[in-house]
Formats: C-alpha cells, structure tokens, sequence
C-alpha cells in the first residue's frame, strides 16, 4: 500500500483535466478559484492542516496503542498489529501529502448544486451553524426532540439566510413533531420525550 | 435451474403485501430523497436506515433495494433539470441532459433516462441472478489470505481511482481505517484509541461515520460557501418520448448496460467510469443528427450513461452480496446496514438466508418496475421537490441526520462524535478529498484485520502465507498495480496533464 511513487505526479492538474473522476471537459466551464499563489505561500495554505492532521494520525495511532499489549496468542498476532500497520502507513501519506502541499499541489473543491466555488468562505455562518448544532446535542435530553429538534430547524434554516422567520418556525415545529410522531409512535425508535414528557 | 427456482422463492417472498408496500415505501422515499440537491445515493441510503431499525430483516432488505434504486432514479431528475455537477455517478448524464432540457426537451431527456434505467436495471440485475451463484461456487473455497487480498484491492483501487492524486484518495482512505480502529478489540478484548471515553468502546457506527461525512459534512461545506439565489430549474411536464427518441435510445441503453455491469462488479469500478465510458461511445457513434446535437443535448448522452449508471448499481450488488466486498461507498453503507441485523454478506449469506438474499433480489426487480411508473408520470411532481428552499433544505438534513444518529443509542456524545465528523466531511470536500475511501475503509477496514491475523495465525506467524494461494497473490499484484493508474493516465495524456 505504498504511496512513494504517486506523490511526484498528484499536484495540480487543471480544470476539467479528466483525473480519477474522469470528467469530460464539458462541466469544466464553471469558473474554480484560482490558487495563483499556491506554490509560493505553501507554508500557509490551510491544506496544510489537513496534511499534517494525516500525519499526526499516523503518530497518534502509533502513539495511543502503546498501552494495548500482549494477549494476543502465541500464534497469531496481538491486537496492536494492525493499528502499527495503519499507523505507519499514514504517516507515510502523510509525509507525502505535505510535500505535495508544498510543492504547490492542491485538491480541488467539491463542486455540488448548492455551492458556489467561487465565493469567499463564509466562515461566521459555519461558526453559527457549529454552535447551533452542539448546543443542540447539549440541550436534547433536557429539552427533548420535539423543542430541541424544532430549535435546531429554525437556528439553521434562520443561519442559512431563511428570510420568513415565522414560516421557518412553523415549518421547524411541524418537522420536528411529525418525526417525533412517526418515529416514536411508529416505527418504535426511542427519542427523548423531555419538557413535553407528560403531554405528547 | 436451482437459482431460478431460488429467485422464484424470492417473488414469493417479495410479493406479500406487506413486503410489497415495504417496497413502494422504498421506492417512493429513495426517489424523494435522491431528488433533493445535495444529496446522492450514499447520503440517501444513510439518511434512511434509522428507518428499518426496527423492521424485520427480509422486509428491511426489501425497503433497502428500493431505496437504494430510487436514490438512483431521483439522481437523474436532479441533473436533468437543475443542471448537477456535484454527484459523481450522474454527473455526465448533466452534460446532455441538462442541455435538453433547455431545449425544451426535458421530458424526452426524463424519459430516456427512466425507461433506460428500467432496461438498465432489469437486465443487470439478471445478470446478477446469472453471476452470484457463480461467485458463490468460486468463493465458497476462498481462505482469510484471500478475502485480505480482497480488501486490499478494495482500497487501493477506490483510492486511486476516485481521485485525481492517489495520495488524497490514501489518505481519505487512512481517515476510515482509524476510525474504524477505535473500540474494543474482538479478539482480545483490548480497548483501542478510545481515549478513556466509554462510549467509544463499542466503536463508531458505521451510520455515524456516514452521516456525518455525507450528510452533516454537505451542511457545513454549503453553509461557507451557499449560492445566493434561486437555481434555475427548468419546468417540466409528463415525462415521454416519441419514436425517434426510441429509435435513438434502445442501443444506447444496451450498450450503456454492457460497460455498466462488469464496471459496477469491480473494485473502484463504480459508476464514474463507465458512465463516462458510455458518454465517450454514443459521442463517438454518434451520426447524423445525432451528431450535430451533441455537446447541445443529444438523447444518446442520456440514454447511454443514465443505462450505465442503473446497470453499475447492480453490479456493485455481486461482490456485495457474493463476498462482503463494498465496492463503493452506498455498498458499503448496505453492508453496514446487513452488520446491523447481525448477517454478514458472503458464500454463506446464500446457504443459509436464501429468503432473504432472494427475496431482496426479486424485489429489485419490482422495485424497478415501480420507480417505471412512479417517474414517468409523476416526474412534475418531482420537479417540485427541487423548489425547496436551501435554507430548510439543509437544516432538514442536519435534522433527520441528528434523528438517525441520537436514534441510536440515545446519546448526546454520538452527536459530538457526528458534529466532528461533519468537520472532516467539510474539510475533505474543501480540499477535494474524495469522500468513498474513507467509508469504505472503514467498514472494510476491521474486517481486513480480522482476515489478516486468522491468515497469519494459520501460518503460524510466516507471512509467505498472505501470497501462498495463488488467488491472493494474483489479487495483491493488482492492488498494487492500481496504484500506478492515475500515473498511467497522465502519461498518457500529457497535453492535458501539462497546464
């Protein structure tokens, strides 16, 4: 499972360039952020995170193993094999993916329906959705799914630029007690009943 | 023949009112909820398995056959009408479709598409009657050094081969197989990279992992960068075709069928390659009017690549059902939802849960006839589905993936766990890190191990033994060879790799 002989060739193919996922040219024609200064500021690409989060997996697993000793029988092999195996592996992923970030190489964005490549990162709205949603899995078993569930409908939806806000409320209630009803009621999956526990 | 009299079996099992409403359920939420934008196949049958947690397993299975072929329906409506580029397995079908419909021919574009999905699945699905017994026959004599080997290729060929740089596909590949490290060791007990966390002893759930790299990962990377307004959709009526549209269609979808099914069969096959494949030779065959309509909107790029698209669904199904092998990131969700009822797919799934391997099998091909039916007439009222508002479309998703998730076991840590791995989602997406590796890796991932230390433990430590059968030697030699395809492909294309 080596990588050694693919870091050299993966940077920067162009736009619409065919590679794994062999896209005909045709669907290239959406305008893709440039990254003139990629090769040059490899130090401070944000890529780099990613890249040295590879690696530090890698030591991690190595690492976080370390205590999972012996048991294993005479014959085969103990439970820390695998992980030594998977954790080597991606520290060799890793080296090569920082090189690659600092040799200018860079993946491109996903593109989907929904997504403008182009824009700048919205990273206030990615923040607001963050926080919505952790205090969601928070509050859940105190407040129950129908209020909390409603909640985290409407904080969203409002996040993501929902202009109507009474709609968007009611819509978040009708969501989150239908689910509530045709999961609880129906098909048997447990959810926290909480504030409304004696009343639904 | 014995596997027709199996598959009949199966009818029987798949006819029964109840199962055939488990079906219609199946197929009707798989098409609404592969229609939304944003969300493909994978997402849909991820979203949709807190559904069957407390179904019986034959009619779970039957719901899931029909989901997972309504995911694949919905997908088409999407990137015909609103122009996709996003989800991987539909996206040439955007290339003319889309191109169609704005020539005022989207409902001949919707329907080649539905009745080549039909041809499409009906006969790739005979195939798959044809070959799982055959599978099965070989598998049956397959060693743990062998099914390693196997998992090996699975993994080098989904990362090298969805990827544009192999590095990127290994080390979302290397995400999953941590993950799927985390928890108890089954053969000894020992707790693994559970940080002293409880709650991480059983493992991650493999819906968890998918959730939150499907699904909660989309929010987050839609929430930084959200088109502002409305997306074009183009208006659409019943969904038909005349006869020339006919005329034009048929050998596209055979042909379409034929790259389709051995490229879904594969490890790393899926469905880009050969709906690509397919674009490449109608564009190529292409003559006449046809000729002049292309890259304009010409129904053979519809037909050929929507064919393949259907057929490489159920080609994925042979190494699914025949060897436990997920071939790609919806086969590997399917195969989680199989470890749920406790059933591992392989040579003895057949032996000894016949109902259920057929029955799910017959009603893919009545889940096929019905999607037929539900699309053609109601593809306006699918279009409709495209006018929700992106706003509620993705707090609906956070919401129903929470549902599934906290459904689980009822604990707020999991949604900790779903929240940080919609992170690496995001992250992964920004940086065009292909999201299947990371699935597949790990749901195959502790099964790779388990095949490895049985292996080597028969070997008595000797690790000739993973290269002793000449199955497993052949199969590693191409798992290795895999590696070098991208590099392949950019030698030799270099005005295009140059740039």
């Amino acid at each position: 499972m080596s990588s050694s002989h693919e870091a050299p060739r993966s940077p920067r193919e162009p736009e619409g360039a065919a590679g794994g996922s062999a896209v005909p040219d045709a669907s290239g024609t959406a305008p893709r952020p440039a990254a003139p200064d990629s090769a040059r500021w490899g130090w401070r690409r944000p890529e780099l995170v990613l890249a040295l989060t590879v690696l530090g997996l890698g030591v991690f697993v190595i690492v976080g193993t370390a205590d999972v000793t012996a048991a294993g029988s005479a014959l085969g092999l103990g439970p820390r094999f695998f992980p030594l195996l998977v954790g080597s592996a991606m520290v060799l992923i890793g080296v090569f993916y920082v090189i690659d970030v600092l040799r200018g190489g860079h993946g491109d964005p996903e593109e989907a329906e929904d997504v403008d490549a182009s824009a700048p990162a919205d990273w206030k709205t990615v923040a607001l959705v963050s926080v919505i949603f952790l205090a969601f899995a928070g509050l859940v078993d105190l407040l129950g799914w129908i209020i909390a569930g409603a909640l985290l409908f409407f904080g969203l939806a409002v996040a993501l630029g929902a202009g109507h806000r009474l709609r968007a409320g009611a819509v978040a209630i009708i969501l989150s007690t239908s689910s509530y009803l045709a999961f609880v009621k129906g098909l048997g999956v447990t959810l926290p009943a909480g504030l409304l526990s004696g009343v639904i | 023949m014995d596997s027709l009299q199996l598959l009949l079996d199966g009818f029987a099992t798949a006819l029964t009112p109840v199962n055939l409403l488990y079906a219609l359920a199946g197929v009707t939420l798989g098409t609404l909820v592969g229609v939304l934008p944003g969300i493909g196949p994978a997402m849909t049958v991820a979203l949709l398995l807190p559904i069957t947690f407390n179904v019986p397993p034959a009619s779970a299975f039957i719901m899931f056959a029909g989901i997972y072929y309504g995911g694949m329906y919905g997908g088409s409506t999407t990137s015909i009408l609103l122009n996709t580029p996003g989800e991987s397995s539909s996206m040439i079908t955007a290339l003319e479709g889309n191109k169609m419909a704005r020539r005022g021919r989207a409902a001949q574009a919707l329907a080649t598409a539905a009745i080549g999905s039909f041809v499409a699945g009906t006969i790739a699905t005979g195939l798959l009657v044809v070959a799982a017994p055959v599978v099965v026959d070989f598998a049956i004599s397959f060693g743990p050094e062998d099914y390693f080997a196997l998992a090996v290729l699975a993994f080098t060929a989904v990362s090298s081969v969805l990827s544009r740089s192999v590095v990127r596909g290994l080390a979302s590949l290397g995400f999953g197989l941590v993950i799927g490290l985390i928890g108890i060791d089954e053969q000894t007990g020992q707790a693994r990279l559970t940080l002293g966390i409880p709650q991480l002893l059983g493992g991650i759930e493999v819906v968890v992992v998918a959730v939150g790299l499907f699904a909660l990962g989309e929010a987050l990377y839609v929430a930084s960068r959200l088109r502002h307004g409305e997306p074009e959709i183009i208006p659409v009526g019943r969904a038909f075709m005349g006869r020339s549209d006919w005329s034009r269609s048929w050998r596209p979808w055979l042909r379409g069928t034929a790259l389709g099914f051995p490229f879904g069969a594969l490890p790393g096959g899926g469905a880009e390659i050969p709906t690509f494949l397919s674009y490449s030779v109608e564009k190529r065959l292409a003559r006449g009017a046809a000729r002049e309509e292309y890259g304009r909107g010409a129904i053979e790029g519809v037909a050929g690549p929507e064919a393949a698209n259907n057929a490489s669904a159920a080609g994925t199904l042979v190494p699914l059902l025949t060897l436990g092998l997920p071939t790609s990131a919806t086969a590997a969700i399917l195969l989680a939802a199989f470890q749920q009822y406790g059933l591992q797919p392989g040579p003895q799934l057949f032996d000894h849960n016949p109902a259920l391997v057929w029955g799910m099998i017959a009603s893919l091909f009545l889940g096929n006839a019905m999607l037929l039916v539900l699309n053609l007439p109601l593809a306006p009222l699918w279009a409709k589905v495209l006018h929700v508002p992106r706003p509620y479309l993705y707090a609906g998703i956070v919401l129903f993936a929470a549902l599934g998730v906290y459904a689980l076991n009822a604990s707020w840590i999991d949604l900790v766990v779903l929240y940080i791995l919609g992170l690496l989602g995001f992250a992964m997406r920004r940086f065009g890190l292909p999201i299947a590796p990371a699935v597949i890796g790990m749901i195959l991932g502790p099964m790779a191990e388990i095949q490895l230390r049985r292996a080597l433990a028969i070997g008595a430590g000797d690790a000739t033994v993973l290269v002793r059968s000449p199955i497993a030697a052949a199969i590693l030699a191409v798992a290795f060879l895999v590696l070098f395809i991208p590099l392949v492909r950019a030698l030799t294309r270099p005005g295009r790799a140059a740039g």
